[in-house]
Parts: C-alpha cells; sequence; structure tokens
C-alpha cells in the first residue's frame, strides 16, 4: 500500500518537474492575480476617504485597506483554479492507456488515487504562499499597494493559515479528481468544472466581504469551504474582531468539508478504476 | 494437465449495444501458449481485457489461475502480465522510469526491482535509451518497453495483444526467443493475440479464431491447416506430353485434377505419400516429370478461409478460397 501510494507520488512528481509550463502558470497566476485584480480592482479607491469609506472599513473586519482583504481572500482563488488541473491529468491518463495499466496492476486502488491526491493538493497549494509573499512585497514597491499585517503573527497563526490552505487543496484535489476519472472528454470536463468555478468563488468572501451580500447568499457564504479558509487566514493576518467564530471551528468545518469530499471523491475513483 | 485460462459463454455488450464478444468458452493449459487470431474488431482485445480484470464480461464466466476475474480481480492480477495492444509507457517519463513505476505498483521492492529492470532492458535492448524519454521512442522501441513493461512482475500468466506489431524481423526474432524462454524457464501460460500467421504457426500450441465475436475455430495449427483440406501436387510435365487428366485422376487419393498446360495440380489429403504413384503414373505413359511440388495449406489459408467472406466476395483472383467450401467449422 505505502509503496503503491509513494510510486504513484514520485511519478505525479516526475511529471511535474518535466513539464515545465505547469509551473510557471503556478507561479505567474497569483501575480498576475494580485497585479491585474487586486491593484486595478481596489475598492479603497471606489470608497475614497468620506463616503461609504467607514463603512467599507467595518466591512473588512479590521482589515486595513482592501487590497490586504483581497491579498488574503486571493489564496481561496488561487487554491481553486490550480486544483483544476489535476482532473487534467485523470483524463490524459485514461486517454493514453496509462490508466489502462495502472488498473491492469494489483496496487489498491486508494493508493493510486491518494497518490495522485496528496502530490497535486500540495502543489495546489504552493502558489498561496507566493501570493502572501508577492502582497507582501508589493508594499515595498512603488506605485504599487501591498499587503499590510497587523500587528506579529505567532507560529500557531502560520500553522492554522498552512493547515487552511491545506484543507482547502485537499478538498478541491479530489472534487476536481473526481471529475477527472467520472467524464471522458475533455469539452465535458471544462464544462463541468468551469459552471462550478466561478459561482463557488462569488458565493465567498473571497472578494467581497460577507456583510455586503444580500441575506440568502451571507448564509451560503458562511458555510463556503473558500469562506471558511479565507476566514483563518484573515484571523490570523489582521488579529480580527468581529468573526462569529475562531479559526478553530473554521478548521473543523473545513476539515469536515474536506473529509466528505475526500470520501466522494475516493468511491468515484474506486468505482471509475473497476471494471467496467 | 490443468486448465489455466477457462471462459464459459463469455460475452461482452458494449454501452452502446456493440456484442463484441459473443459466447466464447475455451481453455488454455498450463505453460501453454496459446494464440487468439481474428481479423479487425473481431472481439480479441475486448476478451484479453475481461480475461485480465479490466472489462467487466456481460454475461458468462471466466477464471485466470483458477481464480474468477469478477469476483476475484486482484488475486488475478498479481498473477498476470499484460502487454497492451496500444502503448501504455507515460511518454514524460523515461523507459527505466516506466518500469520503476511499474514495478512499485506491482510492489517490488528497489532491491528486487533494480536487477530486474536492467535485465529486461538489457533483454529488449533498451539499455541505451533507458534514460531517455520515452517521447524520443520509436514505434518499435515503444512495442518492446510495453514488454518489458508486462512481464515486469514475473507473471505466471502472460497476456500478449499484438505484441509485435510493427517490429522488425530481429526484433520479432528476439521477442519469440523470449516468450519460448519465459515458458520454458518459468512454465508461463501465454495467451498471444495477433495477426501474423507465421506468428502463431511458429510460437503456439494451440489456437482459435474469432470472428464478430464467435470463437469459429480452434485446435493446433497443424488440426486447424488440416481441416481446411487438402494439400496440392504440382506436376510439372516436360517436353512434349499428351494430356495426363485421365491417368492423374484414376491415382488412388487424389481427388481432383486441373491442368493449365504442362502443370498439374492434384488435390489429395497427403501429398507426400502420393508423390511416388505420381511420379509412376506418368512413367508408365513415358511422360518425363521436369517438376514436382507439394503444397499445405497454411494458416493464412485458413484465416481468410474462415474470416474472410468480405475478401472473396470482391472476387480476389488469388483467393485461397477456390474449390472447396468453407470447411464446416463455423459455429453458430
Ligand atoms: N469501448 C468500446 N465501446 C464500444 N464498442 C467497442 C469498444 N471497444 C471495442 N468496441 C467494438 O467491439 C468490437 C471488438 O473490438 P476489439 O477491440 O475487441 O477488436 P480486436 O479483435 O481487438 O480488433 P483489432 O485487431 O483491430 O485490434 C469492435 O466492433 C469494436 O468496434
Ligand atoms: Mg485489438
Amino acid at each position: 500500500m505505502w509503496r503503491e501510494f509513494l510510486t504513484v507520488v514520485r511519478r505525479e512528481y516526475l511529471k511535474w518537474v518535466r513539464v515545465p509550463v505547469w509551473v510557471s502558470a503556478y507561479f505567474v497566476l497569483p501575480f498576475v492575480y494580485l497585479v491585474l485584480f487586486g491593484q486595478a480592482f481596489n475598492l479603497n479607491n471606489l470608497f475614497p476617504a468620506g463616503g461609504g469609506a467607514a463603512e467599507l472599513r467595518t466591512a473588512l473586519l479590521g482589515a486595513p485597506d482592501y487590497f490586504s482583504y483581497f491579498t488574503a481572500g486571493i489564496i481561496g482563488f488561487v487554491i481553486l483554479t490550480t486544483s483544476l488541473y489535476a482532473g487534467t491529468g485523470v483524463l490524459f491518463d485514461k486517454q493514453l492507456g496509462i490508466q489502462s495499466r495502472m488498473s491492469s496492476t494489483p496496487a489498491p486502488r486508494s493508493a493510486l488515487f491518494a497518490g495522485s491526491l496528496v502530490f497535486r493538493s500540495m502543489m495546489a497549494m504552493l502558489p498561496c504562499f507566493l501570493a502572501i509573499a508577492f502582497g507582501l512585497a508589493f508594499a515595498h514597491v512603488p506605485g504599487l499597494v501591498g499587503l499590510t499585517v497587523n500587528g506579529s503573527v505567532s507560529a500557531l497563526g502560520v500553522g492554522e493559515i498552512v493547515l487552511a490552505a491545506a484543507l482547502l487543496s485537499l478538498m478541491f484535489t479530489a472534487l476536481f479528481l473526481a471529475f477527472g476519472y467520472a467524464v471522458d472528454t475533455n469539452e465535458s470536463y471544462f464544462g463541468v468544472t468551469s459552471l462550478l468555478n466561478l459561482p463557488l468563488l462569488f458565493t465567498s468572501n473571497a472578494m467581497f466581504p460577507q456583510s455586503t451580500m444580500p441575506g440568502w447568499l451571507q448564509s451560503i457564504s458562511a458555510y463556503n469551504p473558500i469562506s471558511l479558509a479565507v476566514n483563518v487566514v484573515r484571523e490570523n493576518l489582521f488579529a480580527t474582531v468581529g468573526y462569529p467564530f475562531g479559526p478553530g471551528t473554521y478548521l473543523l468545518g473545513l476539515a469536515l468539508w474536506a473529509a466528505f469530499l475526500i470520501g466522494v471523491a475516493l468511491l468515484v475513483a474506486a468505482r471509475e478504476l473497476r471494471a467496467k | 494437465m490443468e486448465h489455466v485460462i477457462v471462459t464459459e459463454g463469455l460475452g461482452k455488450r458494449y454501452a452502446d449495444g456493440v456484442d463484441a464478444v459473443r459466447d466464447v468458452s475455451l481453455t488454455v493449459r498450463g505453460a501453454e501458449i496459446y494464440g487468439f487470431l481474428g481479423p479487425n474488431g473481431a472481439g480479441k482485445t475486448t476478451t484479453t481485457a475481461m480475461l485480465t480484470t479490466l472489462l467487466r464480461p456481460t454475461y458468462g464466466r471466466a477464471e485466470v489461475a483458477g481464480l474468477d476475474v469478477v469476483r476475484r480481480p486482484d488475486a488475478v492480477r498479481r498473477r498476470i502480465g499484460i502487454v497492451f495492444q496500444r502503448s501504455t509507457a507515460d511518454a514524460d517519463l523515461t523507459g527505466r522510469e516506466n518500469l520503476e513505476l511499474a514495478a512499485g505498483l506491482c510492489s517490488l521492492s528497489r532491491a528486487e526491482s533494480r536487477p530486474r529492470i536492467r535485465e529486461l532492458l538489457e533483454r529488449m535492448d533498451l539499455s541505451e535509451a533507458a534514460d531517455r524519454r520515452v517521447r524520443s521512442y520509436s514505434g518499435g522501441m515503444q512495442r518492446r518497453l510495453e514488454v518489458a513493461v508486462g512481464t515486469i512482475q514475473d507473471p505466471e500468466i502472460l497476456f500478449l495483444d499484438e505484441p509485435t506489431l510493427g517490429l522488425d524481423p530481429q526484433s520479432r526474432a528476439g521477442f519469440w526467443r523470449y516468450v519460448r524462454e519465459l515458458r520454458r524457464k518459468n512454465g508461463v501460460t501465454v495467451f498471444l493475440t495477433t495477426h501474423y500467421l507465421d506468428e502463431a504457426d511458429a510460437l503456439c500450441d494451440r489456437l482459435s479464431i474469432i470472428d464478430r465475436g464467435h470463437l469459429i475455430a480452434s485446435g493446433t495449427p497443424a488440426e486447424l491447416k488440416e481441416r481446411r483440406g487438402d494439400d496440392t501436387i504440382e506436376v510439372t510435365l516436360a517436353g512434349e506430353a499428351p494430356d495426363l487428366t485421365a491417368a492423374f485422376a484414376s491415382v488412388a487419393g487424389v481427388r481432383a485434377v486441373a491442368r493449365d498446360g504442362a502443370m498439374y495440380r492434384l488435390k489429395c489429403a497427403r501429398g507426400e505419400a502420393l508423390v511416388t504413384k505420381v511420379a509412376l503414373a506418368a512413367q508408365s505413359r513415358e511422360v518425363e516429370i521436369a517438376r514436382v511440388v507439394v503444397r499445405k495449406p497454411s494458416l493464412d489459408e485458413v484465416f481468410l478461409e474462415m474470416t474472410g467472406r468480405a475478401y472473396r466476395a470482391e472476387g480476389d483472383p488469388n483467393g485461397s478460397a477456390k474449390g472447396a467450401p468453407p470447411g464446416g467449422a463455423r459455429a453458430g
């Protein structure tokens, strides 16, 4: 079991380093989001001092400015986008016969799934830390707004942020792997995932404060895993008050989501890797 | 002798309604090289996929190594090796890495797999290319890598789906040697799908022919050729010779005679047994014989005869099916 799992992880790693297009996509993505979205689409500029600025400040729940708020939120966005790649790997393996080869070996189906899940979710997580690093760096670049952290972040806080990002990566990677296993053509894969992508993002508080949403959307956003993860990040970066729960509660919520989605994905993978 | 592969009324209907395999029953004995022949789309790959636990039979039953393929797929997978018709290597990895991947998935430790991989690369003449990405391999190299990957876990039973497709003659001979050796040294049972009839003839102890999902004949290559029927003795007379049609026809054992100038074609059961009598018949009329050739029916003829209706319908002038109607072996 363990050996098969590590074998799959090694293969994913080898493919990862051999296809530099992906690597660069992962590194460029957070940069582009922060520069294009974060700089151009800055709510602070829309509400110049006076009209609404105070309300915005309250809505940001202690984040010093909108760009900082957005940078913390981008983590959910980046993880969602990078996880999307996971399923395409499965599709290619299916089309190229590699999946037949793997299914024909005695390797436990769960090891085949888990190897891809673990490696790919770790990779999906990487760029969100880059996003934070870019955000912090922007603060020192003239002409750009940057991420401002309130106070100091404890080691526990960093651990909580990493755990939140890891859980979010795991659940989304599991979800997209499951789609990869379940559908047969690239068209249907991208059809399904693009239908899912924006709704997941816009029903979260990644970009817009929850308190500015209509009531029904607020209740969806409260349970959206992206919101849960972003809450953990913001609470830690901005020493925020005004959240109904502490990071531990949100992490528990994330863990439940992850357990549920990984469980479902494992069932889908096991079904698809069985004789049909 | 123990039966290593047994199918009973095995059938597969794909989701779109194609009946790819219908009611196939066959047995393969231990340490036997069993050929599975048939034209394109006959159902060879589908049958192989069911036997290797990759496809679920729609009906019927199959056992491999005494294990039901539907109920004990994991146990079956531990005992078999597969060479797929389509290459399954990961093109972004090197040949060696592909072998390491397969070894790891078969739960071989590094210590076990390293010498094995070296030996297989050597054997398949891939040592030099071992650390190049498979993307850069030629078709034949990919095919040989596929064979190496398929035999990585030292299988008891080896499934080969058109393993020599596109191989040059040396590689093909090397592959035949390898298969024979696996059987001799390790007692491996081989289930081999092929279009090359010389290959089936040279390699297989027994074989069966599948057409449109039906098994239409099985037996040893010799039996099948015999069933195809007659040998042909071609006699060419020297010089100005009278018409000997009647003389040849009266030789006991000759079933039919066709004349083509100085050349006569005599149909009979076993040509070599009649050559002397035929020569005597000519001699008794004081006619010299320039040449005698005994032609055996080839497996090609058997194959075409049984599955090649389309060719004949088109009126192929060299069609092997002139003369006797199909040998009545068609089932269903
Ligand atoms: N996945 C599939 N879905 C539907 N039909 C299929 C599928 N795979 C094969 N078939 C059909 O089943 C029949 C048997 O196909 P199969 O691949 O088993 O033939 P084959 O004997 O291996 O042929 P070849 O010599 O060309 O490899 C064909 O009619 C084919 O079109
Ligand atoms: Mg085939």
